[in-house]
């Protein structure tokens, strides 16, 4: 019998595969942007994104516009990769639960 | 945990994917306000032409509807992401914009501005314009908006003034004052979404 593979413990926190799963519809996104579409508090978000980006998962870019600072994330080629290996584990496991 | 309630657990974070990578799709299509502004600007420019009579009156109501949508789309794009698709679109409206402006701005300073010629140059990019958006959104209102131009740039070469100056006014109507309005009620329709904890 083949073994059933093991879902990726840092994508797998539901607001953390919210967030990868908003940047990989967009090529860029902007902190607040996430807050709006996740409905997050600033601390949750920010320690969430924080993982992500330990993993290599996001990367983040700090700048200011009309002088006011922003944080601009984007999904890294691991995390794209991240999540298409965590969405064919999902596949299998729900496979093998029908 | 079950096996019951584990897949369920399973299927919530496959539906939740599917929820947020639409989500950031969608956030393309929210331009609408742009169809109503300009409707809004043709039909002060015609008005301002037609009662006030004044030359000026067309380049000042294009150049301030440009300013308001520069000013209103750089507050927009501080706040939303950058995406491939909206990319793509702002290239084809600004480039259609752009060249539109500098034709029609020529053929006044010419002398040579005929209204036919006018709603046929405009009528005709506009249906280009609406017809790419239309096809890289999928969207069908947006297509039948793209044919009304071209039926109005089309019928422009053999229309008389007075049937010239109906179809143009109602596909002005229709294509930017109802589509407009159309586009905002779906857009406002669609922001209530769900919050999402860890």
């Amino acid at each position: 019998m083949p073994e059933l593979p093991e879902l990726n413990p840092v994508i797998h926190g539901k607001l953390r595969l919210a967030l990868l799963s908003l940047l990989a519809g967009v090529e860029e996104a902007e902190f607040t942007w996430l807050r709006a579409k996740t409905g997050s508090t600033d601390g949750n978000l920010g320690a969430q994104l924080m993982k992500l980006e330990e993993s290599g998962y996001v990367a983040v870019e700090k700048k200011f516009v009309e002088r006011k600072p922003q944080t601009i994330y984007r999904m890294t080629d691991v995390g794209r990769e991240a999540l298409q290996e965590y969405v064919q584990a999902l596949k299998q496991l729900l496979g093998a639960a029908i | 945990m079950n096996a019951n309630a584990e897949e369920v657990e399973l299927r919530e974070r496959l539906d939740l994917m599917q929820r947020m990578i639409a989500e950031g799709r969608r956030t393309t299509q929210r331009w609408s306000w742009t169809f109503l502004l300009w409707g809004c600007a043709y039909y002060i420019a015609i008005a301002w032409s037609a009662y006030g009579k004044e030359w000026y009156s067309w380049p000042v109501t294009m150049i301030a509807a440009g300013i308001a949508t520069g000013v209103l789309a750089a507050r927009i794009k501080h706040s939303e992401p950058s995406t491939a698709i909206g990319r793509a679109l702002s290239a084809v409206w600004g480039v259609m914009g752009t060249t539109l402006f500098v034709v029609l701005m020529a053929l006044g300073l010419s002398g040579r501005a005929d209204l036919h010629l006018i709603v046929v140059i405009a009528g005709a990019m506009l249906a280009v314009a609406n017809g790419i958006s239309s096809l890289i959104l999928r969207w069908k209102m947006q297509f039948a908006c793209g044919l009304v131009w071209l039926a109005t740039a089309v019928g422009a070469c053999f229309a008389s003034d007075t049937q010239l100056a109906i179809t143009s006014l109602a596909a002005i109507f229709f294509c930017q004052i109802v589509f407009g309005i159309y586009g905002m009620i779906l857009e406002s329709r669609r922001q209530g979404q769900g919050s999402v904890h860890a």
